[in-house]
């Protein structure tokens, strides 16, 4: 069965096909005129000496022009030809790499959010460059094998030069070399490599494991053991290497070992051809036992690629699902739970105290968290079962944690509304208190703000997540503590200007708090007291309006 | 060692200077996998010379060729065992180098420098890892590349001193073209790296902004800007390669070049047509010999070439090792207090190099000895850190913490009088005695039994067929998450420690478990001077004395 990445693989092989063929012949050019290369070097020579001993006379009718001609040819033509193979074979890689990292985006923006939104920065970085990195490696190998094969071939013509059995030998020895190689990579490196990136992954868990305690092992004194315990990680990651290691290094010895005999049978077998037809055969056959080795060394890094590939390929399972243009329209929001119905355009305020599941209740409107069946319904619709695009159309987000892109103000606000005039632009940094802020900034709307908008304080984070939130002409607005961080004055200011685009908006609002400020713009409030088993929101009784 | 880590604590080193000095702690098998390499040249010769002579004694027969074949076949298989020697020994060292700058760098997670987070792991563990390949591959190489040329070329001299003459005359344009040509491509290829970076920064940008992205439904539109930026650099990569190829194309055809002229010359002495006197008739015999070594002249610096990468990952990643890792200095000991101290903070601000303002800005408190006070205030707003401050985790960049009326001395902290319970206590592999035990290396088994007790774990150690013996693996397999808590306040009841820190002990429990915590808490508490970091209002409600931050 074809995996996604296969797929995936096998669509960008097509894509670059002319590339990867131009590759290939590339290889194919250059391995053969290498192998002939040698080969007619030591005919020249062996050649060459037959004549000198043979005097003078046989010295000046010898044909010399020819065979140093080639020669020349040959070498140039070796070295352009790889030349040409390499860059081809690069370019097709980038080519597939460009196309893969974006698709790699799509299909983890399209799982499912508890797995799209659990991986760390480490995690991503691993995946998603290295990982993508060695399936990069693979495009460019392709050639290799070309390459081998083509050596071959022209090592067997040649040593035929030499009688039927000097081509024999060599055909025995090549395919005992890429047998072996085939066998090596297949079966011995595959339990070795698993162990080097299991030890790889252990060191990492013990490393976090460790950073996490910091305060803790500071206060017991332990930082010399934990020093000591990821040593002794190290040292079991070493001896797996070492062990991979001595798995390649047989293997080296075996594919050595089997160059001189390659090279010894010929010439044994070719003893009764002329020298220089002899000298042709063993050249030949040593130079194409090289190429044979090319062919190995691939093999061992095709074992990494499809290590790769089995990692990315869970994430790759989620097809991008095509956006949507579906919305609801105006829908009401019923919270069983509280027994309350919004109508599009009411307002309700969520108190409670940190950490008892305000934030869950938005993120199981927004999709980002499964909702349990019969908690919530949008519209007349059951919010467990909907699509969560068609969840999202409805729904404008400010969420507890500041999330912005390194980038400029406007690349941050566009990411709401990327067709949205700047006029839009400064009336939704009005509205969230930023607008004198930003045309202080040196270049206005089209600052840097540098990594995850590090440039700005916490505050002015949060009021450009609430500016952008406001840009999308959405039925809900959804804020999560939208004046955390903010002094008394700047809250007051931004809930006002707030007030007054709803108002004029007509656009619902739910918004979490444990502030009174923000929740006094709400005509109700509930109190969250928990959370159920299933994950059902829990309130306390209701609220009366203005007292939270 | 001390030496070694104080050069790469020096923040003025450049990332080669940093690598030699990390490097060394290969030591002798460093040495091993360069002469092994070295050594090399050796079977090269051996598999030359068992050719040459073999093709040249062709007319006598098995009886005269069959030593040679024999030459021959015993030079390759040297071969082969000198390059798994290369392989193992380069493993070794790797190994060595790297557990070496790993528990250096792991100091670093132990100063007041920086905040530790997902950063200093992934340069503890990928940072550290990218050396392997520098130690392996790279330097091994880069010493035979400097050896083993002149090595074969003396080798050479020895059947024909003219072809040895022009092997050296050619491979000085070689190396100064390699050297010119290296320094172009490294500079393409660091523009190629710094414009690879870019994209993965741009990529790992948006999937940590993914949230976002998907909230406002602009995944499609996020595909296509990576696409279109991924085309980018495509196209740009691509004329790099193309000039990054051709100078390594260059080196290739000088290399060529050089064999050719070599054959040619030995083919036009055969014959005895040169158009100029030498010094020297050559023979079949020595005429193969050096046609079949001039190409393994030039092939350890085509291998160094190819091991540039190694180099290239290895810079890239040094600096930020290096960063991480602290210098040695004499850390003024501090002593552990016998009786809970009264605490204060004199306008304390704390600053992270870095960061964009300060985590703490002048801040007051007064703990009173035997007090408990609870630091409430919402995320980020400096509750952990304040707790690290007093452990020495976190920088004191302006003010005083004062104990028992005396400033705390710089370079010591609170630490060794102090002990700890947070939201996810370490767990090792190891029985729960074991566990409990870490935190007071000198305790008796019956003493940690008693804090195990102290601290609500009796009805596990009473339930569980192998009681204090019961195993845990590294998640905590088999504990619940109250259990994990009250195995962080067996900890702190088993150090005798007068102060207590505890940083939200009641974070993402049920309310059954925070509750059933709440008076195992007060209970620690008892007798030690006390800060909670916590969001919990029944734990705020506890403390006689609340900060908000």
């Amino acid at each position: 069965m074809k995996t996604a990445l296969d797929q995936l693989i096998a669509g960008e092989r097509r894509r670059q096909a002319g590339r990867l063929w131009f590759a290939g012949l590339s290889a194919v050019i250059a391995a053969v005129a290498a192998v002939v290369l040698l080969g007619i070097s030591g005919w020249f020579i062996t050649a060459a000496a037959l004549a000198g001993v043979a005097g003078p006379a046989a010295s000046h009718t010898f044909n010399f022009l020819l065979p140093s001609a080639m020669i020349r040819l040959l070498a140039i033509l070796r070295t352009a030809f790889r030349y040409l193979e390499r860059l081809q074979g690069h370019q097709a890689a980038l080519g597939a790499l460009a196309a893969i990292r974006p698709r790699l985006f799509a299909s983890l923006a399209a799982s499912p959010p508890r797995t799209a939104l659990r991986y760390s920065a480490g995690e991503v970085s691993a995946r998603f460059i290295q990982d993508v990195d060695a399936i990069e490696g693979m495009f460019i190998r392709l050639s290799a094998h070309a390459g081998a094969v083509a050596s071959l071939i022209a090592g067997l013509i040649l040593t035929a030069f030499a009688g039927w059995r000097a081509a024999f030998a060599l055909a025995l020895f090549a395919g005992l070399a890429a047998g072996w190689a085939w066998w090596t990579n297949r079966r011995a490196m595959a339990a070795p490599a698993a162990e080097v990136r299991q030890a790889v992954g252990r060191l990492k868990d013990v490393v976090a494991h460790m950073a996490a305690s910091a305060p803790e092992l500071r206060c017991y004194g332990l930082e010399k053991w934990a020093a000591d315990r990821v040593a002794a990680e190290d040292e079991r990651q070493a001896h797996s290497r070492l062990g991979l290691a001595r798995v390649l290094g047989a293997s080296a010895v075996i594919q050595a070992a089997l160059t001189g005999l390659a090279a010894a049978s010929v010439l044994l077998v070719a003893r009764n051809a002329s020298p220089p037809v002899a000298a042709l055969a063993v050249l030949a056959a040593a130079m194409t036992m090289e190429g044979v080795q090319a062919l190995v060394k691939s093999l061992e890094q095709d074992s990494d690629a499809r290590a790769a590939a089995a990692r990315l390929e869970p994430v790759l399972s989620h097809a991008p699902s095509p956006l949507t243009h579906l919305r609801l329209t105006a829908p009401s929001i019923e919270l069983s739970e509280a027994r309350v119905r919004l109508k599009a355009g009411e307002r309700l305020g969520v108190s409670g105290p940190s950490g008892v599941g305000k934030t869950t209740l938005l993120e199981q409107l927004m999709a980002m968290r499964s909702a349990p069946r019969g908690a919530i319904r949008l519209g007349d619709l059951e919010v467990a079962d909907l699509d969560p695009q068609l969840l999202r159309a409805s729904f404008a987000y400010a969420g507890q944690e500041p999330v912005l892109l390194t980038g400029t103000v406007r690349e941050n606000l566009r990411l709401a509304a990327p067709k949205a005039d700047d006029a839009a632009l400064w009336s939704a940094l009005f509205a969230a208190g930023l607008d004198e802020r930003v045309r202080r900034m040196p270049s206005g709307l089209d600052t840097w703000l540098g990594e995850g908008a590090g440039q700005l304080s916490g505050g002015e984070r949060r009021r450009l997540t609430l500016a952008r939130a406001l840009l999308r002409p959405a039925d809900w607005l959804l804020l999560d503590e939208p004046t955390e961080g903010l002094d008394a004055a700047t809250e007051a200011l931004v809930l006002e200007r707030l007030d007054h685009r709803l108002a004029a908006s007509g656009q619902g609002l739910i918004v979490v708090s444990h502030r009174p400020a923000p929740l006094a713009l709400c005509g109700q409030v509930l109190a969250v007291k928990g959370l159920a088993e299933d994950g059902r929101v829990l309130f306390a009784a209701r609220v009366p309006e203005h007292q939270a | 060692m001390d030496a070694a880590q104080n050069a790469l604590a020096d923040r003025s080193m450049t990332p080669q200077v940093l690598l030699r000095h990390a490097t060394r702690a290969g030591g002798k098998s460093s040495r091993r996998g360069s002469l092994l390499l070295i050594g090399d040249a050796v079977a090269a010769a051996a598999f030359a010379g068992g050719v040459a002579m073999s093709v040249a004694r062709l007319e006598g027969g098995l009886a005269a060729i069959w030593p040679w074949l024999l030459l021959l076949v015993l030079g390759a298989a040297l071969r082969g065992l000198l390059a798994r020697g290369v392989l193992t020994a380069g493993a070794h060292a790797a190994g060595l180098v790297k557990a070496n700058l790993r528990r250096q760098a792991m100091a670093g997670l132990f100063v007041p420098a920086r905040r530790v987070g997902d950063a200093a792991v992934t340069t503890l563990v990928e940072g550290v890892e990218a050396l392997d390949g520098y130690v392996s591959r790279f330097a091994p190489s880069r010493l035979a590349a400097g050896a083993t040329p002149l090595l074969l070329i003396a080798v050479a001299a020895f059947a024909s001193p003219v072809a040895a003459g022009i092997m050296l005359f050619t491979l000085l344009p070689f190396i100064i073209g390699m050297a010119l040509a290296g320094m172009a491509a490294a500079e393409e290829s660091r523009r190629q790296f710094a414009a690879l970076e870019r994209l993965s920064g741009l990529f790992l940008d948006r999937v940590r902004a993914l949230p976002a992205v998907l909230a406002f439904q602009a995944e499609g539109r996020t595909t296509d800007d990576l696409a279109i930026r991924s085309r980018e650099l495509e196209r740009r990569t691509g004329r790099v390669l193309q000039k990054a190829f051709l100078s390594s194309a260059v080196l290739e055809f000088f290399a060529a070049l050089s064999v050719a002229l070599v054959a040619v010359y030995c083919g036009f002495n055969l014959l005895g047509l040169l158009p100029f006197p030498v010094p020297e008739k050559l023979d079949l015999a020595r005429a193969f010999f050096v046609l079949a070594l001039a190409p393994e002249v030039y092939a350890p610096l085509r291998r160094l070439a190819a091991a540039y990468h190694d180099r290239q990952a290895a810079e890239a990643a040094m600096p930020a090792v290096a960063r991480l890792t602290p210098p040695t200095e004499l850390r003024a000991v501090s002593q552990p207090l016998r009786k809970a101290p009264a605490i204060s903070l004199h306008d304390v601000t704390l600053a992270y190099p870095g960061g964009d303002r300060p985590v703490l800005d002048g801040l007051f408190l007064d703990v009173p000895a035997g007090g408990l006070t609870a630091i409430v205030g919402p995320s980020g707003a400096g509750k952990s850190s304040l707790l690290h401050l007093l452990l020495g985790l976190a920088p004191l960049s302006g003010g005083k913490i004062v104990v028992d009326g005396r400033p705390l001395e710089i370079g010591t902290s609170l630490a060794a009088s102090s002990a700890w319970a947070g939201q996810s206590p370490l767990i090792i592999a190891g029985s729960l005695a074991d566990n409990i035990g870490l935190a007071w290396p000198q305790a008796t088994r019956d003493e940690i039994e008693a804090a195990a007790r102290r601290a609500g774990l009796g009805m596990l150690i009473d339930t569980r067929p192998e009681g204090m013996d019961s195993l845990l693996d590294e998640r905590g397999g088999g504990l619940s998450g109250g259990e994990r808590r009250k195995l962080a306040l067996a900890r702190a009841f088993l150090k005798p420690a007068p102060v207590l820190l505890l940083d939200e002990p009641t974070a993402n429990l049920d309310d059954k478990s925070a509750e059933a915590l709440l008076p195992l808490i007060l209970e620690a508490a008892r007798g030690r001077t006390t800060i909670i970091a916590t969001h919990d209002e029944r734990l705020v409600r506890m403390a006689p004395q609340v900060l908000t931050l």
